[in-house]
């Protein structure tokens, strides 16, 4: 079968993955568009992890880029989006956690708050003033993931690390928003490639880039070509590296093994292989935080699904309501029955439209019948595709089995513990059962088990 | 905002699926059954499509009552149970009473699939446990209700004839082999063979129609070569002990059994060794009982042993998994 492949050649993973319909082309030729809304509601857990410490009260004046919430209590730093008045710092809809702690902020046109104009010799800072400016601008893995970027790149003393693996993948469908922004914001990236690689010390860098987007990858070449980082304060060998189109090759241990051929072992990290993975939104993230101080307030979003009248990939402030952007893209145009904040693969599902855009938000699907999958499941047949597709080698289909029979405490033989949730299982399942769920119910029953006993 | 909220679903992701469905895959299944079943038809008249008809009501009966009785919905639009029906009423000689198969396939259905818990949880494969069942019910029929090809027949058919190759090998052994193939028209005669122009069970006469129908399966990736092919290798292994080689692999129920039986996604192993197993496993045995069994054919008591060794087949040969081997370079 391989042997016949068109792809023969072009890297990828190993193991399964599936090719699920794009549906990009909804958005791929729409050019990132500026959205402000009139008031923004900031929830301060925008990290995996531990939430933000607020620093604001009701009825306070911030301005754009002011920190409203710090990292006392663990988080990461948090910046007002948009120049205006502290409305309430209360409960408010989080659209993964469903209910969080939200400073809602009224914008006011009379202050646009800071300009975030580029300081000069910013390329010649030292290792530890670059920590220092991602910290403070509250970068996180904007793929979606929201792992506080300095303390991914801050390595310890004994990592050997000898590659950066820059992420363009956007494996997941209708996402667009990387798309974009290598597109049109191609050196950004790549200078910000330039400050991970000086920060963790390496000389290499891949940059990972599905075939569906053969246009960012010439961007992203060419913008290596203007730049002669090799003839920098810090030479850096940049080479994009075109994958095959096949998700999930954007999730960082398929990426490692599809551009390096190294296998990160199962529960260890990308450092223990010699590679630091991070996304292109991130590194674009990066360059502003050092270049001009300018923190996390806003990001590329891409809004898709048939159910959506004008599909664009918007740059908002963090905090816009996903109702606010709604408006802006022209409402409805079809019945909609499933919004998600993210991807239709990974991606959740929101109840309330009210819920804001988070650091993590990099897409928002506004979803026909048609589109997706609202039917029920059925027995597992045996059939073998969920082994087929699983990058890992799990088996959901015996997760699944023994989750039903009420022994998800025996599963973790079949991979339970490993699963990192992708959904090519459920995906694929012919009986449309929901096997990410099964490993979630057999993974839950560990960590009680784990308790109980620490107990 | 344009309108009212609207009524959202808040079920995890994945949010898409691929498009096909269990029940889509079985009735692709059942449309790759239906040449070899107008084949059948061509060749020994019209009583096939009643026996065919009869073997499907009768399982479709049987896991109705089922459902009535748990009151749950219909699972006949899945068209498992029209595949079983399908397959039951290939194994049968085309001479049979109408009401013997609507009968063995209503007990079939209960005994190997309902009792289980329906679709997904049966250990036998649902057809052969109807087909064994049938054997130890109507002996005489099973075994004697053969008939004789004639393209003229689809208005009526005469009577019983002799019968079937296999019968006469395990029978008469080596003498009556060679007295069937072993002629200057041998060539001709396993031509027939491939065609299906001689006696034998409505749906496994024609080993070209059974394979065009296991073509469509493999080309649309509801079936992978593992399970048949390692069928007939396993068989192919033990072939030097038959009177007639070429006759014993191209004849009876092996090629139906090895594409459309053992295959059976619930019955079968689901890892590529364990496939391979499973059906030289399945080869061997039919051999076994084919050259030195009392029953003429083999295959459908050696897919119903191997379908014990399933559970254990997967427990032994599991997916490898990527990240556990390999070291980082």
């Amino acid at each position: 079968m391989r042997l016949f492949s068109r792809h023969r050649g072009i890297p990828t993973f190993a193991r399964g993955g599936v090719h699920p319909d794009e549906h990009k082309e909804l958005t791929a030729d729409c050019a990132i568009a500026d959205f402000v809304p009139r008031q923004v509601s900031v929830p301060i857990h925008q990290s995996l992890g531990a939430p933000s410490h607020p620093v604001v009260k009701k009825a306070d004046r911030v301005r754009r880029g002011d920190l409203i919430a710090s990292d006392a209590d663990g988080g990461v730093p948090i910046h007002a989006p948009v120049s205006g008045i502290v409305r309430s710092v209360d409960s408010g809809v989080h659209p993964v956690l469903a209910i969080d702690t939200t400073i809602t902020i009224e914008a006011r046109d009379d202050d646009p708050g800071a300009e975030f104009a580029p300081l000069p010799d910013w390329q010649l800072l030292p290792r530890g003033e670059l920590l220092e400016r991602i910290r403070l601008a509250g970068v996180v893995g904007l793929g979606g993931a929201t792992f506080p970027t300095f303390r991914k790149l801050n390595l310890p003393a004994d990592a050997r690390v000898d590659t950066l693996v820059i992420n363009g993948s956007e494996c997941e469908p209708y996402l667009t928003c990387d798309h974009r922004l290598m597109l049109e914001r191609a050196d950004e990236v790549v200078q910000g490639a330039w400050l991970i690689a000086k920060i963790i010390g390496v000389a290499r860098c891949l940059v990972g880039i599905e075939e569906n987007k053969a246009d960012a990858a010439a961007a992203l070449r060419a913008a290596i070509d203007r730049l002669h980082l090799a003839g920098s304060d810090h030479p850096l060998a940049i080479e994009v590296v075109v994958t095959q189109t096949k998700y999930p090759q954007g999730s960082e241990k398929q990426l490692i093994q599809a551009l390096t051929g190294r296998v990160v072992p199962i529960r260890g990290l990308p450092m223990q292989v010699g590679v630091v993975v991070q996304n292109v939104a991130t590194a674009f993230a990066i360059l502003e935080a050092v270049r001009q101080q300018k923190p996390v307030i806003e990001r590329v979003v891409t809004v898709s699904g048939l159910g959506i009248a004008r599909p664009a990939n918007l740059r908002v402030p963090i905090g816009t309501p996903v109702n606010a952007i709604v408006e802006a893209c022209g409402g409805f145009r079809a019945e909609v029955v499933k919004v998600l904040a993210g991807g239709p693969m990974m991606g959740r599902a929101l109840a309330d439209l009210s819920a804001p855009v988070t650091k993590g938000t990099s897409g928002l699907l506004f979803l026909t019948r048609a589109e997706t999958n609202l039917g029920g499941y059925q027995p597992c047949i045996g059939c073998g595709e969920c082994l087929d597709v699983c990058p890992l080698g799990l088996e959901p289909s015996k997760v699944s089995q023994y989750v039903e029979a009420g022994r998800p405490l025996e599963t973790a033989g079949f991979g339970a513990l490993e699963c990192f949730e992708c959904g090519c299982c459920s995906y694929s399942c012919p009986s449309n059962r929901p096997l990410v769920q099964f490993m979630q119910v057999a993974k839950a029953a560990y960590r009680q088990q784990l308790l109980r006993r620490s107990a | 905002m344009s309108g009212p909220a609207p009524d959202l679903y808040l079920s995890p992701g994945p949010h898409i699926r691929r498009g096909r469905t269990t029940a889509e895959i079985m009735w692709l299944v059942n449309l790759s059954l239906a040449p070899a079943l107008v084949w059948a038809v061509l060749v020994f008249g019209w009583p096939v499509l009643g026996i065919t008809v009869s073997a499907v009501l009768g399982c479709a009966l049987a896991e109705q009552l089922a459902c009535l009785v748990r009151r749950a919905p219909s699972t006949l639009p899945d068209g498992s149970v029209v595949c079983t029906g399908l397959l039951l009423a290939y194994t049968l000689p085309p001479g049979m009473p109408l009401w013997m198969p609507f009968v063995g396939g209503a007990l079939g259905v209960f005994f190997a699939k309902t009792v289980f818990g329906g679709l997904g949880y049966n250990v036998f494969n649902i057809a052969l446990v109807a087909r064994a069942l049938m054997m130890a019910t109507f002996p005489v029929e099973m075994t004697t209700a053969w008939v004789e090809p004639d393209f003229g027949a689809l208005a009526a058919v005469d009577a019983l004839s002799g019968a079937t190759p296999l019968v006469s090998l395990t029978g008469g052994g080596e003498a009556a082999g060679a007295a069937i193939v072993g002629t200057p028209e041998g060539m001709a005669h396993g031509l027939a063979f491939f065609l299906g122009l001689r006696p034998g069970s409505i749906g496994e006469v024609s080993v070209l129609l059974i394979g065009l129908g296991a073509a469509f399966l493999l080309w649309q990736r509801i079936i992978k070569l593992w399970i048949p092919a390692s069928v007939i290798a396993g068989a192919a292994l033990l072939a030097p002990w038959s009177p007639d080689p070429v006759l014993y692999l191209l004849s009876g129920g092996l090629w139906l059994g090895a594409f459309f039986m053992a295959t059976d996604y619930v019955t079968s192993p689901s890892t590529p060794k364990g496939q391979v197993v499973f059906g030289l496993g399945i080869g061997l045995l039919t051999g076994m009982i084919r050259n030195w069994g009392g029953y003429p054919e083999g295959i459908c008591y050696a897919i119903l042993l191997m379908n014990t060794l399933t559970p254990a087949l997967e427990e032994w040969f599991r997916p490898p998994r990527s990240a556990a081997k390999g070291t980082p370079s």
